[in-house]
């Protein structure tokens, strides 16, 4: 008899009557939250002129954020802390209801403490996101087919290329560590949850609270700035400024929450035994990124907390013309700008690392050369934001040393590639779905990481900066290594997650249409920006008509492969073989345990012997 | 990736995996090499000046570096990749090689040289690059950049001139003082391999020498609000007298 049947049988389902908790869930979150918004926007809506930018500014944005601190007061965030301001705290009973024990669906529209339903929560929303990303970069590249396309207008289209930027960004930053992070991570190392279980939830449903406000920027505009959002420009834009303004705020909370919650787990509930030598690399990757992320998101919050206050309040920090400095916003956004492609990059390349024992069958190469690898590329991350300013006129004297650090990175970049080589060499890769993952990381990290040299050589900079080539290059790094990363990570850790296994198939399908559509769709972008042609562009000269059809061919092959990987995770959910408890052979611990998941993990706690790379017979 | 402890190199260099791995390696480095030598110039347009072609040049010799990179990844991939275990159940397992030091070592020293290489022959051409612009500086023509929404304004004082057209004379160093009006934008004269961002109220300084006849054109390239696709301009590389002409022709005088 396992847990799970124990918890289902003999223990009877909590129901604290009377408690208020019972009552709460995502319907009142939102219908609390639209209370507050229209009351605020009302109440504030005789005091302000709409037809006086800064006023209508500071109503959005105060609208936007009572609308978030409603919800998160109708779905009973606040329920711990105000007992805790009162003297007391939820009774043992009203915990166990908010783990979710008991509930089946309903508990994803709760405020649900179990790091597993945070998972799933997660899971969801990135896939939303990645959706919406997707169809916006579709429609981007629709708009691209050729020279004077009118699919869509100007100010649409810039739009466009800033909420797929936004969207993209911030569905990247927890794709790996939002889903696997908290389904998979606290099994992983033997925890039964999360350090802090109220704040894993706090995390995912202030992010929740982000997606509406992102979305209102359609009514309101639009975001015509790009995701960079640059000052001047970004104080200049329409109202639809305030909803990047509001979302950027909002996601910097939750990150920052789930940060400190990711960090404190693994520093803090590691399983008896699992020494730091013999914590799994997806957890230390997780880590290091979310640990990157503590003191990188502040200062892209600060960033727009600036910005607002420019909008809303007329003070200058970005205005030149009163002592400010657009500068001053370029390196707060770029201090979080660049830390923050390695708190995409390096958890999609864990997930890989995690993966590719398993399916060689052999130990990981060099544990010690990866985690060098994590730690080179994190310490280094934070010295190289200036290369995005090479050509912004500040400090040209400190090019070189900025050069310098940004293309020493390639030595902890060499050293991801060895310990996946390595673990490769000798082997015979078992390929199922998540080791053509590592095949694709591979090849597309190579191209990204040597795309990445010429664009760190000041003179080469010189042409390459602002073109489409530098937005090729981050996509092979983004998408083409990290995405895969993650989707590697999802057809790996789907059984558990599910239960179920993912189609086979499909999957396969999907893998080539994305992998063989991005290698079209990059490479001609990789040529428009040689030839000449700037990113963010709504039309181009003729000249750059055949790269850019290339290119659209590529992001329809993409987008073909991307519908039917939706087709493959939404049907094998529902009705996907039974997967086997540990379908891959693998030995780290959250295959121990079987599916569902019991409520606190393991029967008995784990104890941890040896590291989880013992594949391999003794060599001869 | 190296020899088992105890394996001499003779018998390692036997090995078949070793054999197929490294001539794959040595045929795709060599690939790399050759492609890299014409890959890029083929799709960048006409150099007008030699900070464009040093720039080309630095494309190709980048490209270069990179080759044995890239022959060992793709090498070791590709091989491994058509070793591949197929069928449902997990393949046997390999050999238990947990790290191999003098490879780690080896793989770290040879990736830093690679980069070593980049970064000074980088810092080499920025250097020579700035001791030009100043050695310049003296006796360039000055050319003041406006970026408008969504416009290019080209003022040349001594001559006099304003005008949207970028027109240059051949073989005289220009420095280029670029300012915004608005909001930021970035000049770019696609074939004299120059940038630089246009900041309001901070002007931005970057020059060049054209070396050639052709024509210019002038785009932006930084985010700067609705039209900036559309945000471009053309302009010439002429001779002197051409140029003088041209100046006339726009009611300015010439030196």
């Amino acid at each position: 008899m396992t847990t799970l049947d124990h918890h289902a049988t003999t223990r009877p389902i909590p129901n604290p009557k009377k408690s208020l908790i019972t009552k709460l869930n995502m319907g009142t979150g939102m219908v609390v939250g639209i209370i507050f918004a229209l009351a605020t926007y009302y109440l504030i809506n005789p005091h302000v002129d709409q037809s006086v930018a800064q006023e209508y500014n500071r109503q959005l944005l105060a609208t936007m954020f009572m609308w978030s601190l409603g919800f998160m007061i109708g779905i009973g965030a606040f329920i711990g802390p105000f007992r805790w301001l009162i003297g007391k705290d939820l009774t043992d009973e009203e915990n166990l209801y908010l783990a979710g024990d008991g509930q089946g669906i309903k508990r994803y529209f709760k405020y649900c403490t179990d790091h597993k339903v945070v998972g799933i929560q997660y899971l969801v929303g990135v896939m939303t996101m990645l959706g919406v990303g997707g169809t916006l970069a579709m429609m981007i590249r629709t708009n691209l087919i050729m020279p004077g396309s009118k699919f869509v207008s100007p100010i649409i289209y810039n739009s466009l290329v800033g909420l797929h930027g936004i969207t993209m960004i911030i569905a990247m930053i927890i794709v790996a560590t939002g889903p696997f992070g908290n389904y998979i991570m606290p099994i992983m190392i033997g925890a039964a949850d999360m350090a802090f279980p109220r704040l894993n939830a706090l995390s995912w449903w202030v992010l929740f609270t982000a997606i509406p406000v992102l979305c209102s920027a359609w009514f309101l505009g639009g975001i015509p700035t790009g995701w960079t959002a640059y000052a001047p420009l970004s104080v200049q834009a329409g109202p639809g400024m305030n909803a990047f303004i509001a979302t950027i705020i909002i996601f910097a909370i939750s990150t920052a929450v789930a940060g400190a919650n990711i960090t404190a787990t693994v520093v803090a509930m590691r399983a008896k035994g699992m020494s730091w030598n013999r914590v799994p690399i997806f957890v230390v990757g997780a880590t290091v990124s979310v640990a990157l992320a503590i003191p990188a998101f502040p200062t892209f919050m600060v960033s727009m907390i600036m910005t607002g206050l420019d909008r809303t309040f007329a003070t200058t920090f970005f205005d030149a013309n009163f002592g400010g400095s657009g500068w001053l916003y370029a390196h707060l956004f770029w201090i979080m700008g660049h830390p923050e492609v390695y708190v995409i990059l390096i958890p999609g390349v864990a997930a890989l690392m995690e993966i590719a024992p398993v399916f060689v069958r052999k130990p990981l190469f060099s544990y010690n050369a990866a985690i060098m690898g994590f730690a080179g590329i994190a310490g280094l991350s934070v010295l190289v934001w200036a290369h995005h300013m090479y050509m912004s006129g500040w400090m040209p004297m400190l090019n070189g040393p900025f050069m310098v650090t940004t293309e020493m990175i390639s030595v902890p970049t060499g050293l991801i590639f060895l310990v996946l080589l390595g673990t490769l060499w000798r082997g015979r890769p078992w390929m199922k779905l998540p080791m053509l993952g590592v095949y694709a990381f591979l090849w597309n990290m190579l191209v990204g990481g040597i795309t990445g040299l010429y664009l760190s050589d000041v003179p080469a900079d010189n042409y390459l900066h602002g073109s489409m080539y530098v937005t090729a290059h981050f996509h092979y790094t983004l998408m083409g290594a990290a995405l895969t990363g993650a989707l590697a990570g999802l057809a790996f850790w789907f059984p558990k997650m599910t239960g179920r296994m993912l189609n086979e198939r499909a999957g396969y399908i999907s893998f080539w249409f994305v992998q063989i559509g991005f290698q079209i769709l990059f490479l001609g972008m990789f040529i428009a920006g040689a030839e000449g042609q700037p990113r963010r562009v709504s039309d181009y000269a003729k000249t750059f008509a055949t790269s850019n059809m290339v290119s659209t061919i590529g992001a329809y092959m993409i987008g073909i492969g991307m519908i039917v990987l939706l087709w493959a995770v939404v049907h094998s959910w529902r009705f996907g073989k039974i997967a086997p408890m540990n379908p891959w052979g693998s030995k780290t611990l959250e295959w121990t345990v079987p599916y569902p998941v019991p409520l606190v993990n393991f029967d008995t706690p784990p104890v941890v012997t040896s590291d989880f790379y013992g594949y391999g017979k003794a060599e001869k | 990736m190296a020899p088992t402890p105890g394996e001499k190199l003779t018998n390692f260099f036997k090995r078949r995996d070793v054999i197929i791995a490294s001539a794959l390696g040595v045929a795709i480095t060599a690939l790399t090499v050759i492609i890299g030598g014409w890959w890029y110039t083929k799709w960048m347009p006409t150099a007008l000046s030699t900070d464009m072609k040093s720039i080309e040049r630095l494309m190709v010799i980048f490209t270069w570096i990179s080759a044995p990179v890239c022959g060992t990844v793709v090498a070791i991939t590709l091989y491994t990749f058509f070793n591949r275990h197929k069928g449902d159940t997990p393949p046997e397992d390999g050999p238990a090689i947990r790290t191999r030091g003098p490879i780690v070592i080896l793989w770290s020293v040879v990736s830093s040289m690679l980069c070593l290489v980049a970064v000074v022959y980088g810092l080499i051409e920025l250097n020579s690059a700035e001791g030009k612009a100043q050695a310049d500086a003296p006796h360039a023509m000055i050319v003041e950049v406006t970026g408008n929404q969504w416009v290019w304004n080209f003022h040349y004082p001594a001559q006099d001139v304003t005008t949207d057209k970028l027109m240059l004379p051949i073989n005289q160093p220009v420095e280029f003082r670029i300012i915004s009006a608005d909001v930021n934008h970035s000049f770019w004269p696609v074939q004299l391999g120059v940038k630089a961002d246009a900041n309001r109220y901070q002007v931005t300084l970057a020059d060049t020498t054209p070396n050639k006849l052709g024509t210019i054109d002038v785009k932006c390239a930084e985010l700067c609000g609705l039209y900036h696709a559309y945000m471009e301009t053309t302009g010439a590389v002429t001779t002197r007298a051409d140029f003088n002409n041209w100046v006339t022709a726009q009611g300015g005088h010439t030196a």
